[in-house]
């Protein structure tokens, strides 16, 4: 007797919360009735073994539903209850080939009259069927078969007679035509997506349960606070993992850790280590979206924006997993911001398009979508208002992206004014603290050789100004390669 | 394929006896009303045999079609797996649309062996065209059914992606001489598979059926040789393509030409092209529609004319205000963000107002001046800063030309030409 792969693949069942037998037990005993008041004293392990029904049986008992008229279908689950019991009864359903077992009597449908006119001599090759053939004959007459007869007798007689001459008419008017544009609406129409249950979909319902997965999460047994992120390449070991209440006290040693010690690598370490703690047990609650988001605001803060983007995807499954808990707009918000960053329109697009009505209110999300709309209209004056305005940690996302807006924002300017335009007010419009941080980046930029300090003899003495015409060449040039770095394009 | 099924086994005789493809792709078309019948003729353990031996009977009619074995065993397969998905359909008060899709899937793959392998000619690609066009139907369903139980999953319709991915490719490679190519099948299997590709969300698959295609464009039959239904719908989908690449100009050729080419009766579609050939021309050309081209298609009218409207009359507020009202739809489609462009139109114009106001002085017009108008416009006081933002703007893109003076506050046009393409 086979044991059935699953069973000696398995791991130990006393490592699966929620093991299936108990809900396949249910759903066997209403269907198959008999089988469990005479099983019901056996051993558990029999019990459990035979839940397991073979893929071949599944495929007959699906076979026995197949070709079952209506009106047996009640005497053929009690055929079909009697036959899978006795199966299991002498121990027989893993050696039995079910792929050519007799279906149940009552479960054949008669063989339609005109298949006696059909042609060929190929009847014996009917093996399974041929036995059943004529059981049930007199009462179990579909109506379609009747239908049929009525319905069709005429046309097909007089398309037997000349098919050739009057198929172009056929052609135009029976069912073999152009379907017409809308035959998809017609069979959403036909096949509605909500129709009644059956004997049939109840056996599916005991399938599909029998098929989910047996794989449950492991529990892990670590007591250590610490761990150092190692990549996992086999199945990870208990031994080594940390269980819920230690990770939510390695969370607290860690908050508290980074408030001292500041110290980003180590940090960093620990999180994706926690992170994969939590990831191979299988827990996804509150205490893992807290995780997630701490993380990511601590990456933010420190400009990893490829951890922060691991954490954000990471947020956004939890997030529409509904569980509760957590900042989703404050993240929504960031999200919008790293779109901006790296010029992703179309990704804007659909972020834009799930956006709900709640969170158009929400203020972080007003501020990034007013940071998208300035960004998009080349508003300048408006984008810098916003970035020394950012709520949460949007400054930080902001930072990524505040130098190459600073640089179209530089090169649109030196387009426009002339003659120059005066140092301070570059300071003020592009969003810099003071006169300082503005060279700073000019020297960074090497622009620095466009700005004069005037000696003239008037009183705008030892103003500093920029030479926007003489720049704009240098700054235009700087301005496209910062931008084909994210590779924007279709500038109109 | 009992005999009460006359008309099944008919249509395939009379199809392969006239070489009519249509007839022959419409035996599996799943709106056939005879299906709930061919469901019912037979049984999983019996269908093979009997569609095979309808097969011989019909091919041996007359003049045999179909002269080797494996010829009608594909047949057989085609059948078997057309009677799977029909039983599929028909036989169960509720519908397994994963079994569906298995059926369909088998009955596509078999369909595609038969031009691989059993020489089927380029009067069956109806067939070809059939069996994908369910395929992805099928797909869609069986993916919503799972979406339904809570599944996030587009895993089936992935699949017939790749299988009608498999169908252009014998169709693009075909090597006979082009009146016996499977290449004029291409187009037809390409626009299933943008619309697949589309609704998956993977519009940069789209693109790489592009390239394949301009590798092999030299063989390639004129596009204008194919039918015309086909070169619309691709035209459409390359413009929309070039259009969410931001190729604006390209987009524009592809998208007129579908237009133009697109049947006059065929309002759906002629819709869809303008969706996007209108925010389009906008850009390229700052052309906006007219109430007359809009007329016919009142939903289109009702979100675009506004909005034509207030670009016209350099009414800001108004615009941000009926782009906002469409923004959902907007956004739905994918214009949105284009859309939002056409508030530079909308500045230009009013600032070409003032222009206009100013008379004889106004190559030098204070930015007080524009101030007041973009305050007014927009129904909110608007910094001196923000609307000196504006003009630079203006000024780099090349609406306007001139400078500003900041020490002089003072805004300095160019004497001829100064607002280029709007007639001063």
């Amino acid at each position: 007797m086979a044991a059935p792969p699953w069973r000696t693949t398995g791991g130990t069942a006393v490592q699966r919360p929620g093991f299936h037998s108990v809900t396949i037990k249910k759903t066997l005993g209403s269907n198959i009735a008999v089988a469990s008041n005479r099983t019901a004293s056996q051993t558990p392990t029999q019990a459990s073994r035979r839940t397991q029904f073979p893929d071949a049986l599944k495929a007959y008992v699906a076979r026995t539903f197949e070709d079952c008229p209506t009106e047996t279908k009640a005497e053929v689950e009690v055929a079909l209850k009697k036959i899978i019991t006795e199966a299991f009864e002498n121990e027989s359903v893993w050696t039995i080939d079910w792929a050519t077992y007799p279906l149940p009597s009552a479960a054949r449908r008669p063989a339609p009259d005109s298949d006696k006119m059909d042609i060929s001599s190929g009847d014996e090759a009917i093996p399974v069927s041929n036995k059943f053939h004529k059981v049930g004959n007199g009462n179990n007459k579909r109506k379609l078969g009747s239908r049929n007869q009525s319905d069709h007798a005429v046309p097909d007689r007089e398309a037997n007679l000349r098919p050739d001459k009057r198929s172009k008419k056929q052609n135009n008017s029976s069912d073999y035509s152009y379907e017409g544009p809308d035959a998809f609406k017609r069979l959403d129409r036909k096949y509605k997506k909500h129709q009644s249950k059956n004997v049939f979909s109840q056996y599916n319902a005991m399938h599909s349960a029998l098929d989910s997965p047996g794989f449950a999460p492991i529990v892990g047994k670590a007591t250590k606070l610490e761990k150092r992120y190692l990549r996992l390449t086999s199945a990870p070991d208990p031994e080594t993992v940390r269980p819920l209440p230690v990770l939510e006290k390695t969370l607290e040693l860690l908050k508290s850790k980074w408030k001292a010690e500041n110290n980003y690598s180590y940090i960093c370490d620990q999180f994706k280590s926690l992170r994969q703690d939590l990831t191979v047990q299988h827990i996804k609650n509150e205490f893992t979206i807290n995780v997630y988001e701490i993380h990511a605001r601590i990456a933010l803060e420190k400009g990893d924006l490829g951890e922060y983007n691991q954490c954000q995807s990471q947020l956004a499954n939890l997030y529409s997993d509904g569980i509760l808990g957590g900042h989703p707009h404050e993240f929504k918000a960031y999200r919008i911001l790293y779109l901006l960053h790296t010029c992703n329109r179309s990704n804007m697009n659909d972020i834009l398009a799930s956006l709900t009505s709640a969170e158009k209110q929400d203020r972080a999300i007003l501020h990034a979508l007013a940071v998208r709309g300035a960004v998009a209209s080349g508003n300048f004056h408006r984008f810098f208002r916003l970035y020394l305005d950012a709520p949460n940690m949007g400054g930080y996302l902001m930072d990524s992206f505040i130098d190459r807006e600073r640089l179209a924002a530089l090169a649109t300017i030196c387009k426009s004014y002339r003659p120059e335009i005066a140092f301070r007010h570059i300071t003020e419009e592009l969003g810099f603290e003071n006169d300082s941080e503005c060279e700073a980046f000019f020297v960074k930029q090497n622009f620095s050789d466009f700005v004069k300090t005037k000696d003239t003899n008037d009183d705008s003495k030892g103003k500093t100004v920029l030479e926007t015409q003489r720049a704009y060449a240098t700054i235009e040039a700087a301005k496209s390669a910062a931008f084909k770095r994210v590779d924007i394009k279709g500038q109109i | 394929m009992s005999n009460h099924l006359a008309r099944y086994r008919r249509a395939w005789r009379v199809a392969y006896a006239s070489e009519n493809g249509k007839l022959l792709a419409s035996t599996l078309s799943l709106t056939n009303t005879d299906l709930e019948e061919f469901a019912y003729s037979t049984n999983s353990s019996r269908v093979a045999e009997d569609v095979l031996r309808a097969l011989e009977y019909e091919n041996s009619a007359a003049r045999p079609k179909i002269t080797n074995k494996a010829g009608l065993e594909v047949w057989t397969e085609v059948y078997v797996a057309f009677w799977k998905v029909a039983q599929a359909l028909e036989r169960h008060d509720e519908v397994e649309w994963g079994v569906v899709f298995a059926g369909m899937k088998d009955l596509t793959q078999a369909v595609i062996r038969g031009f691989q392998n059993s020489g089927w000619e380029v009067w069956q690609l109806e067939v070809l065209y059939t069996a994908c066009k369910y395929l992805r139907y099928v797909a869609i369903r069986a993916d919503e059914a799972k979406r339904a139980a809570g599944e996030d999953t587009w895993k089936q319709l992935e699949e017939a992606a790749r299988i009608i991915n498999r169908a252009f490719n014998v169709c693009l490679n075909d090597r006979a001489e082009l009146g016996q190519s499977r290449k004029w099948g291409t187009y037809n299997i390409i626009n299933l598979l943008f619309k697949t590709y589309f609704k998956l969300n993977a519009i940069t698959l789209s693109k790489n059926i592009l390239k394949a295609l301009v590798a092999n464009t030299t063989e390639m039959p004129d596009l204008l040789d194919f039918r015309t239904s086909d070169v619309v719908t691709f035209k459409y989908y390359c413009g929309v393509i070039a259009f969410l690449d931001e190729d604006y100009f390209k987009a524009e050729e592809h998208l007129d030409m579908a237009y133009r080419l697109c049947h006059k009766a065929a309002q759906k579609n002629k819709e869809l092209i303008l969706t996007y050939l209108i925010p389009t021309k906008l850009l390229t050309r700052r052309q906006l529609p007219t109430a007359a081209l809009l007329k016919p298609y009142p939903s289109l009218e009702a979100l675009f004319l506004p909005l034509a409207k207030c670009i016209k009359a350099g009414n800001i507020r108004e615009y941000d205000e009926h782009l906002a009202k469409g923004e959902d739809w907007f956004v739905k489609k994918r214009i949105f963000l284009t859309l939002e462009r056409g508030r530079d139109i909308t500045l230009r114009n009013l600032f070409r107002k003032v222009y206009l106001a100013a008379g004889e002085s106004r190559t030098r017009i204070p930015v007080d001046h524009f101030r007041a108008a973009v305050s007014w416009k927009s129904g909110v006081d608007v910094e001196a800063e923000e609307v000196e933002c504006f003009l630079a703007n203006m000024m780099y893109k090349g609406y306007v030309k001139g400078y500003i003076s900041r020490e002089r506050g003072m805004v300095v046009l160019s004497g001829s030409n100064a607002f280029p393409g709007t007639g001063v």
